[in-house]
């Protein structure tokens, strides 16, 4: 018996930037327009979720915060086998910095109750700063174990490996814990069949889509507006420069032979001129 | 007397005490890390501009002359917790011990100022939390300037504010770059990239005050342990002083692909090989090569990235090279979208022809033999 009896993940949905559309041509994301897929980063902290129930046994909840479409990640995470999903959904939670972020889903983790192990991704695509869950961790007063590669739990207690530079780190640590999941660790695996499924019943019966994936706001989880959006965020952005642009600044050479692919880039750049004469 | 002009307003925070710029200083096994020193550099220019002095805060154990090392990197006072349960970083006894001591200053520092590294950001969003202040991470640009906010939500932040923290940070896959600003709460903190911010000259007759700080752990302070860590030093490949440098990544399907890569370097004059995380993780090449956020960040005239995707761990180490030459069989790496010139097929047909190419190139096959660069 491992013990383990709860896991959370915390997800986010983030405009896809690998597609062209909803991009500003200034660089911009138009946040309306944009597609809008799961975090690439929160596929890795996802599939150690999975992997802890299916080796040691527990449920699978999957958290988000983000408006209402982000339930579709929630459903993506039922199809990959998390067992239910909770939104925290509200209008005073916009422009919210990485610290009323924090906050906010602090509040979601005390209404969830007892967990054993909490996973994030490193970071999202959007934001990039790898503070939310070291900030979750504070607040909650949890042992945390950033940029893990790889894990097992033994005798109650997680034996983690972190990269570091240089090289890497082992260590272990009680639980509970915060575990930020690099991109190192494994890629997500496929739906399940029977998650998928199930994904699909629920996308076809609200009433038992509602038992799924509960949509919260600030008030079910007893947090105070006053520390979550723009309110509760000790930093704005005053001001952006744009430097250069997403895509479309390189030139490729392609579908020709190679001698022809490297006379083009004799002829258009400079490297000849590093050559030994 | 003097009228006031009307627009000539007094800034809010005008009346209030400024603290010092603190900036953490990684060691490791009593090694200092770059990070810090550069860090020194910064915060040297940002305590000038505030008029305040330079601190800087280090852990460990047996520390030795680091203290005094910090001085003559510019420091003007050390904050030093040299205890045995400090030996390896740990998150919780290392933020116990820096919150205490933050939490009994008179004057909370103006800025406070970590690496971007494993370290850094594992550490800084802690004290943030703790203080429920800013935190910017990964900043590139460090600035003290003024500050008039104008609106938002919030009418308790209107108003002027006086020397503030600009900490400058690419974002959007960094086609923006963003200022962000956080001056009603001290300390104002960023997190700032490794290998981009200047050091100090070393100057021994700096003069600078050391203070021990009391190390006081709780027993919940220990509820992780350090088994064991693995760490290699960067130290003998000169990569940050090449011309030009030959990158390998997977693609090159095994160790032996670095033999082309050399040969490849061998065609300029000035180059060097590096290499993603991933096949120093494999054992391809040793750590010194490694190009990224946990490696060497590098600058060179040209960058040829020979089979990598392109991570942003990656990238952060490289994007500033004046000219990226990116080969990959997959036209949808991501290398594609920040390389300047990519090549779409397979390394092992295009780099022999590159090499021949730059062969032919020279009028006087030199006849000298080329040792190995890995
Ligand atoms: C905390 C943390 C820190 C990290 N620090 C760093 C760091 O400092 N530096 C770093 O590099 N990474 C770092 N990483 C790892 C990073 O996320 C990537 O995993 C790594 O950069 C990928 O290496 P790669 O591009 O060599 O391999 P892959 O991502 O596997 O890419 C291989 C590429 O080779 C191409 N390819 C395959 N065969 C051929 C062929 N025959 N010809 C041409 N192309 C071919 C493929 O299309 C593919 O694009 C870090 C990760 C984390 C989580």
């Amino acid at each position: 018996m491992s013990g383990i009896t709860d896991i959370i993940v915390l997800i986010k949905q983030v405009p896809d930037t690998t597609s062209k559309a909803g991009l500003n041509p200034d660089g911009t994301i138009d946040r309306a327009r944009a597609k809008r897929m799961l975090n690439p980063f929160d596929r890795y902290a996802l599939q150690a979720a999975l992997h802890v129930k299916k080796t040691y046994g527990g449920k699978v909840t999957a958290l988000s915060m983000g408006p209402p479409p982000a339930v579709e990640i929630l459903l993506e995470a039922i199809e990959h086998g998390a067992d239910q999903g909770y939104l925290l959904s509200d209008r005073r939670l916009a422009a919210s910095d990485t610290l009323a972020t924090a906050y906010a889903l602090h509040k979601c983790i005390l209404y969830l109750g007892k967990f054993d192990l909490l996973f994030t991704g490193l970071q999202t695509t959007d934001g990039d700063t790898a503070q939310v869950g070291p900030q979750i961790a504070e607040r909650l007063d949890l042992s945390q174990v950033t940029y893990c590669e790889g894990f097992s739990i033994q005798n109650g207690k997680l034996h983690a490996r972190r990269i570091i530079e240089g090289g890497h780190q082992d260590v272990i640590t009680e639980l509970p814990a915060l575990v930020t999941v690099a991109n190192a660790y494994h890629t997500l695996e496929y739906k399940t069949i029977r998650g998928a499924r199930l994904a699909q019943e629920l996308l076809r019966d609200e009433a038992l889509k509602n038992q799924y994936i509960h949509t919260i706001t600030l008030d079910d989880v007893n947090a105070d507006p006053e520390l979550c959006g723009l309110k509760g965020s000790p930093t704005i952005v005053a001001h952006t420069d744009k430097v250069g642009q997403i895509g479309g600044q390189c030139t490729m050479h392609q579908g020709k032979s190679a001698d022809i692919l490297i006379k083009e880039i004799m002829d258009c750049t400079n490297i000849k001129e590093f050559a030994k004469q | 007397m003097t009228e006031e002009s009307p627009n000539q307003a007094i800034p809010i925070n005008a009346s209030q005490p400024i603290g010092e710029v603190l900036v953490y200083i990684e060691q490791c096994l009593g090694e200092l890390q770059p990070v810090g020193l550069e860090l020194l550099g910064a915060g040297r220019q940002l305590a000038d501009k505030l008029e305040r002095p330079l601190s800087a805060i280090v852990l460990g154990y047996n520390l030795g002359d680091i203290p005094k090392t910090i001085i003559a990197q510019g420091a003007d006072k050390v904050y030093v917790a040299d205890h045995p349960d400090l030996e390896q970083y740990r998150t919780l006894p290392y933020r116990r011990v820096i919150c205490n001591w933050l939490e009994q200053m008179e004057v909370e520092p103006h800025t406070m100022l970590l690496g971007s590294t494993t370290t850094g950001r594992d550490l800084a969003p802690r004290i943030a939390a703790h203080f429920t202040t800013g935190l910017t991470a990964d900043t590139t640009e460090l600035d003290i300037g003024p500050y008039e906010h104008k609106g938002g939500s919030d009418p308790s932040k209107i108003g002027l504010y006086a020397n503030c923290l600009y900490a400058i940070r690419p974002s959007f896959g960094e086609s923006l770059k963003a200022r962000i600003l956080g001056p009603w709460k001290n300390p104002q903190m960023a997190t700032t990239r490794p290998g981009v911010m200047i050091p100090l000259k070393l100057d021994w007759e700096r003069h600078g005050e050391i203070i021990p700080i009391p190390v006081n752990l709780l027993q919940e302070d220990y509820r992780l342990v350090v088994e064991e860590t693995f760490r290699e030093v960067n130290k003998g490949v000169n990569l940050t002083q090449a011309d030009v440098i030959v990158s390998g990544g997977y693609g090159l399907g095994g160790p032996d692909g670095f033999e082309l890569l050399n040969q490849l370097a061998a065609c300029f004059d000035n180059a060097a090989v590096g290499a993603s995380r991933k096949v120093v993780d494999c054992g391809w090449v040793p750590y010194v090569h490694q190009v990224g956020q946990t490696g060497k960040t590098v600058r060179p005239k040209v960058y040829i990235a020979c089979g990598i995707s392109g991570a942003i761990q990656h990238r952060v180490g490289m994007q500033n090279s004046d000219l990226i030459i990116a080969i990959n069989k997959d036209p949808d790496a991501p290398i594609f979208k920040f390389a300047h010139h990519g090549i779409v097929g397979d390394l092992y047909q295009v780099i022999p022809e590159m090499i021949r190419q730059l062969k032919k190139n020279s009028n006087t096959s030199s006849t000298k033999e080329v040792s190995s660069i890995v």
